[in-house]
């Protein structure tokens, strides 16, 4: 007969428990670094997307359908094998000798979703009206600093939502970082998963975990719209 | 959050009792539909893999359940599985048997039951040519394996100061060794030599003889399948005493000129 014995101590308590913890600090730390970084590099695609120098937005127009269009797990094996063939041997060792899994895990994630956030943050930019820019630069502003002081700001409030679920996406992506090593907390639940045979219990625990951050990013954007930008839920 | 847990558990409780319908006595149950149901590697030269020129799945464990199959007189329905897949694909009952290079161990007993051992290998690793003499070579090193097998636990154990990088699959491992990102890669001997046979610049690296493990491997059955099991340990023997058993190994690791070091005999 098949039975399944439920031992909810392996995910509890002990080694495997110590395991999945190191998972979830090194999902929050893959997760926070990726996801100010994305924003930053999005905003800036954004920028460089609305130019009106041409060859800087058809820069940002090439890498926006680049890197959208191509499978995340694709850019993750790029950066961690492929970019071996493209830099110099002295850069590859210095890299092999650090904690490169780790930092190709960023690259690729940053990259894959600040391509998503132009994209949100452009939309929210077309949302402002253009005469406000008329505006602005008839007052004496460069694009730049119209841009900084009078349409991103407002740009940035309307695309929260939007911003919300890409910071989500990026959540949960990491767990493909393990596909090239990095111990984050999937790599972790199935270490436990292939130690104890515990698959379900591993990965309930994993999922449990998954859900808690999504709540808290969530959580922050949130206190972050009503003290900070005064945008009631309701609204 | 509670109650969240909660709902999750009476979700997979439930996809658990709808299976536990199936198959107690798997020996009558295959003679019934006529056919076995074997989870097997499809990329694993020489144990499991797919011929060119047939594209059928061909290799030493395909062999053995040919062989169990016939004796059965039932069809083999060939089914893939990885190593992180094939103990739940089995208790699922997607599958009948598992004949996908698995070492026995304790742990794995608790959970299915293993036919005698059907072949029998020790992890050793791929290295750079002379880079390794002994163990102490790769203290503190990178060391390159895939997910969901022994061979990650055994190396954690015999070189605890060792970084040990788990890889999706046994060829991005060695890519992995090509490009210096890890300074070996371990598994089983008999495993190691079908990667090193297939890699593009095999001239370049070894395998030293450097063993910290024995593995012996069994068919995994369902547990207290006892019919099947005895059925499946009797046509093994049988096989020994015929010399087929023998004949399978040098089909398919006479090529590789490795030597038969133990034969197929009742255990425990």
């Amino acid at each position: 007969m098949l039975k399944y014995h439920f031992d909810w101590s392996v995910v509890t308590s002990g080694k495997y428990f110590e395991w999945l913890v190191s998972g979830f600090k090194v999902t929050l730390q893959l997760s926070a670094l990726s996801i100010v970084l994305a924003f930053l590099l999005g905003l800036l695609i954004a920028v460089m997307r609305m130019s009106n120098n041409r060859p800087v937005r058809w820069f940002a127009h090439a890498y926006l359908e680049f890197f959208r269009n191509t499978p995340l797990l694709v850019q993750i094996f790029f950066w961690y094998f492929g970019s071996y063939k493209i830099l110099p041997t002295v850069v590859n060792d210095w890299l092999n000798n650090s904690n490169f899994e780790f930092a190709a895990a960023v690259i690729a994630l940053t990259i894959y979703t600040s391509a998503f956030i132009a994209e949100d943050i452009r939309s929210g930019v077309l949302a402002i009206p253009k005469e406000q820019m008329e505006a602005a630069r008839s007052a004496g502003f460069s694009y730049i600093r119209s841009m900084q002081y009078i349409i991103l700001p407002q740009a940035v409030r309307l695309t929260v939502p939007p911003l919300v679920n890409q910071f989500l996406n990026l959540a949960k992506n990491s767990s493909l970082a393990m596909t090239i090593g990095v111990m984050e907390l999937t790599y972790q639940a199935r270490q436990v998963e292939s130690y104890t045979f515990k698959g379900f219990e591993a990965f309930t625990a994993a999922t449990v975990v998954y859900v808690a951050i999504s709540f808290f990013i969530t959580a922050l954007v949130n206190i972050y719209n009503e003290k900070v930008l005064n945008i009631h839920k309701a609204a | 959050m509670k109650k969240l847990v909660t709902l999750l558990m009476v979700t997979v409780l439930a996809s658990i009792a709808a299976k536990t319908v199936l198959a107690a006595d798997t020996l009558a149950e295959v003679k019934k539909k006529g056919v076995l149901v074997a989870g097997v590697k499809d990329s694993l030269p020489p144990f499991g893999y797919v011929d060119e020129k047939t594209r059928t799945i061909v290799g030493y464990d395909i062999d053995f359940i040919r062989a169990i199959a016939k004796k059965l007189g039932v069809r083999v329905e060939l089914k893939p599985v990885t190593s992180a897949s094939r103990m739940p694909q089995l208790e699922g009952g997607h599958i009948d048997i598992i004949a996908a290079t698995m070492t026995k161990n304790p742990e794995r007993a608790k959970q299915i039951d293993f036919s005698h051992t059907y072949f029998l290998t020790g992890q050793k690793f791929i290295t750079r040519k002379g880079a390794v003499k002994s163990l102490k070579d790769l203290e503190g090193k990178r060391i390159g394996t895939a997910k969901g097998s022994t061979s990650e636990q055994n190396v954690k154990k015999a070189i605890p100061s060792a970084t040990v990088l788990s890889f999706d699959d046994y060829p991005q491992a060695l890519l992995a060794l090509e490009q210096g990102k890890v300074q070996a890669v371990t598994t089983d001997e008999s495993i190691l030599i079908g990667i090193l046979d297939k890699a593009p610049n095999k001239s370049s690296f070894e395998i030293p003889s450097i063993r910290i493990s024995d593995e012996p491997y069994g068919l995994g059955m369902r547990k207290g399948d006892k019919h099947f099991v005895d059925f499946v340990n009797k046509t093994l023997l049988e096989m020994e005493k015929s010399g087929e058993a023998a004949r399978i190994f040098n089909k398919w690791f006479g090529p590789y000129h490795l030597q038969r070091t133990f034969k197929i005999t009742a255990d425990k």
